[in-house]
């Protein structure tokens, strides 16, 4: 039940009869008695809410930064209209509009409302709660009920790098040498044999085929396929860190977490790989596996990947690198590119993934990939006063850490990406082209 | 954003609302009673048109002794057997002040509206439907034959057995005289032709002066200044404010607040329940950074923050030289002084020399080392 403002309003009029009225200590309990009265009877002619039926339909997953739009129709079975209102709550982040809607159900039929999601956050969003207000007549008392009407809609990562992907397929085109200008293939991997024409490059030429037959017959390369790639995403706090500036509206001023920025490298990596036929599995840990894909088909990886990454959320405990290690090793039979993205924190480095690095690069190719810190940037840029100057010190002590520790990585065989959140997934595309290029996965 | 303002605005037209009746309620007595009256309606002292000073000093013009008593207890304590009594506006009087005024000896002359009519005027009744005009005497009367014309009205009274009725008007008549138990008492329906403003009409002064002039002291009980210390027989005790609000306030003060407590019950009533959302915590990755500058400000850690700068141009100048990485400061020093062709000297106190002295020293040095590392890239 719950009253509304025309009873106070009725109340407050009330007030003024009282002061005019010449028995005023009569009047006070009878338009107590009349409101109450009213209030009764308008909560008994209210449409009634208990057996209201609901249906949801609509969408389960939306790319962040988009919009999902979510029916839900009421059915309304009793014998009396229900009007009123209706609040189709869910959880503040994921940004649904209206906030309340106008329902007006006539007897034994159905109304179908829409509620809009712009989710402002990755994760799963759940309808908490459907509240319907069914007023009565006289609009001064209205019938309530909460109902739990279920539905989840999964909100996936923007994927906002594959804007770069173009580009690098391109360039993926002109290792394959399927590129339209007529280069010979750049890849180590020998493909196949078949008769020179005007234009190929000499150097191709086969001459131990080519005197076995009549004709002249150049090699053709291609880049090696079926190699293994291993995501790994480092989900434990060095993780939570927000760097950079949100690239989509809602996420706070403070930037983008770290594992956002990850995320959206690794996809486009992923993208990449899966194109260039190579197998892509993925691995989110931080004290335990928090995700995983694998043996996904290439068409699907990316569905799946997004899929497991949208919940993944930083944990805020200290990453187990030995741990992520055996995990690495145990799902990675044969020599695999492992792509850990991690930050280039030296103290969780020198203790962590350090020691446990020699097992890691004696089997496979370990390529890490680091998200910097442009504020770092601009702080070590501060000249002029005694604060920006300390301010400045401060930052490229820490980038000192960052360069000796990518020193150390690179000494144990390990390529070292790092760069700026805009930056990183580019980057980490490229340097995985510069690998597949040299023939080292 | 227009939607939302445009609730907040109902919301604060809602609030408004009872503020608005309540301050409503209170203005409503203040503007039904009118402004504040012109002098004290048929006071003896007054000379606004309403008073009756004129009067009063007519009869003192005439010898007639004129006291004016505010309280039942001063009229009776003045009243004697030769005195005649005139009692005009006298709505604060209670019945127990009648029963006092009635038992006090003399003559007694009533004029106007005055309660309790069955005390002070037993078997005279009135009501109150006559128009105040001028009207003739119609009677034998001698006070009133000899004012012929006068200015009465207001009520229409019937005397008991034996009273002298004149003025008739209705059913009865707008003067009564009767006498019983030695006092002879007069009943007026009107007392506007004593005012000031009227007592120049008709024969409105001469009647007046024939019924109060009767006798040689006229005992005048008129509304006293403050009615809270007249009322009669209960002078002593005070009233409190409370006393004087119309109980009507009070009822509606009541209303008032259950139109609150029903308010409070239409906003406390939620939607739905709260919907609490866990969220991932947001911290900036640059706040350790942040914090050891600080931390090195506020120490003036000099020696630690020159060192990091130190290193950090070291360690970009390094390739730019040639050197490999692990080369020290020494050697980068005087690789940068043969590269630019300074004196070796001062760039080897750049990189590798004492910490700065104070503040001033360390953000030349930082200048210094920008201005160095330029100077190799350009060359």
């Amino acid at each position: 039940m719950a009253l509304t403002g025309r009873a106070g309003l009725l109340a407050a009029l009330a007030a003024i009869v009282v002061l005019l009225a010449p028995e005023p200590g009569l009047v006070v309990p009878v338009a107590a008695l009349v409101l109450a009265a009213l209030v009764a009877a308008d909560l008994l002619l209210a449409g009634r809410v208990r057996g209201l039926r609901f249906h949801r339909d609509g969408e389960q997953r939306v790319r962040l930064g988009q919009s999902a739009t979510i029916g839900l129709t009421v059915d309304n079975p009793g014998p009396r209209r229900v009007r009123g209102v209706l609040r189709d709550a869910w959880h503040p982040s994921a940004g649904a509009a209206p906030r309340r809607a106008a329902l007006d159900v006539p007897p034994r039929e159905r109304r179908r409302l829409v509620t809009t999601l712009t989710p402002t956050r990755r994760g799963d969003r759940e309808s908490v709660a459907v509240t319907v207000r069914s007023f009565g007549p006289l609009g001064l008392a209205a019938r309530q009920r909460t109902f739990h009407v279920p539905w989840t809609v999964r909100v996936l990562p923007p994927f906002l790098s594959r804007r770069h992907l173009p580009a690098r397929l391109a360039r993926l085109r002109e290792l394959d040498g399927r590129h339209p200008a007529l280069v010979r293939g750049q890849g180590t991997e020998f493909d196949s044999l078949r008769e020179y024409v005007a234009g190929d490059d000499v150097r191709s030429i086969d001459w131990r085929a080519s005197a076995r037959r009549s004709d002249v017959v150049v090699r053709t390369w291609r880049p090696e396929r079926d190699r293994r790639v291993l995501i790994v995403l480092d989900t434990g706090r060095t993780s939570a860190g927000r760097v950079g500036v949100a690239p989509l509206p809602g996420s706070g001023p403070s930037g983008w977490p770290r594992l956002d920025w990850s995320m959206d490298a690794a996809l486009l990596l992923a993208a990449l790989a899966a194109r260039a036929g190579d197998r892509v599995d993925f691995l989110a840990y931080d004290r335990a596996v928090r995700a995983q894909v694998s043996g996904a088909s290439r068409t699907e990886v990316l569905s799946s990947l997004v899929n497991v990454m949208a919940p993944i959320e930083a944990e805020l405990v200290e990453a187990d690198a030995a741990g992520m290690v055996a995990a690495v090793l145990s799902r990675a039979r044969r020599r695999c590119l492992v792509v850990l993205l991690t930050d280039l924190n030296a103290a969780a480095m020198r203790e962590g993934l350090l020691p446990e690095l020699p097992s890691l690069s004696s089997r496979h190719m370990v390529l890490v990939a680091a998200v910097a810190d442009p504020r770092v940037a601009d702080m070590a840029a501060g000249r002029g006063t005694a604060e920006a100057v300390y301010d400045a010190a401060a930052a490229e002590r820490l980038r000192g850490e960052r360069r000796e520790i990518t020193a150390v990585l690179r000494r144990h065989g390990v390529e070292v990406v790092d760069a700026l959140p805009e930056d990183v997934a580019p980057a980490l595309a490229d340097a995985y082209l510069a690998l597949k290029a040299a023939g080292r996965l | 954003m227009t939607a939302m303002t445009s609730a907040r605005a109902r919301q604060a037209a809602w609030v408004a609302l009872p503020v608005v009746l309540v301050l409503l309620a209170a203005a409503l007595p203040m503007l039904l009673s009118g402004g504040p009256s012109g002098g004290r309606a048929l006071d003896p002292g007054d000379t606004t048109l309403r008073g009756t000073a004129a009067l009063a000093r007519l009869l003192e013009a005439r010898g007639i002794e004129v006291v004016r008593v505010e309280t039942p207890g001063a009229a009776v304590a003045a009243a004697g057997p030769g005195t005649l009594l005139l009692v005009t506006e006298a709505s604060f009087l209670n019945r127990d002040g009648a029963h006092r005024i009635a038992e006090a000896p003399g003559d007694r002359l009533l004029a106007g509206f005055v309660p309790h009519l069955d005390v002070l005027a037993p078997g005279v009744h009135g009501q109150p439907r006559a128009r105040t005009r001028s009207r003739a005497p119609e009677c034998a009367l001698r006070e009133a034959v000899l004012a012929g014309n006068a200015f009465t009205g207001g009520m229409s009274l019937t005397g008991p057995r034996g009273a002298t009725g004149c003025y008739p008007a209705g059913g009865g008549h707008t003067l009564v005289r009767y006498t019983a138990d030695g006092h002879t008492v007069t009943v007026l329906g009107d007392a506007s032709f004593l005012t000031n403003l009227r007592l120049a009409e008709d024969g409105n002064a001469a009647l007046a002066l024939n019924l109060a002039g009767a006798r040689t002291k006229l005992v005048w009980l008129a509304a006293p200044d403050d009615p809270a210390e007249a009322g009669g027989g209960s002078d002593e005790q005070a009233r409190s404010l409370g006393d004087l609000i119309p109980a009507g306030v009070k009822w509606a003060a009541v209303q008032l607040a259950i139109a609150v407590a029903v308010a409070a019950l239409w906003r406390g009533r939620r939607l739905g329940p709260v919907v609490a959302e866990r969220l991932p915590v947001a911290v900036r990755a640059a706040e350790t950074v942040e914090g050891r500058g600080r931390l090195y400000r506020s120490r003036r850690a000099r020696d630690r923050a020159a060192l990091a700068l130190r290193t950090a141009a070291a360690d970009r100048l390094a390739p730019r030289l040639g050197l490999p990485r692990t080369a020290t400061p020494e050697e980068v020093a005087v690789a940068a002084a043969a590269r630019t062709g300074r004196d070796p000297g001062p760039v080897l106190t750049l990189l590798c020399g004492p910490p700065p002295g104070d503040d001033t020293a360390l953000v030349a040095l930082a200048a210094h080392l920008d201005t160095l590392e330029r100077q190799v890239r350009d060359s």
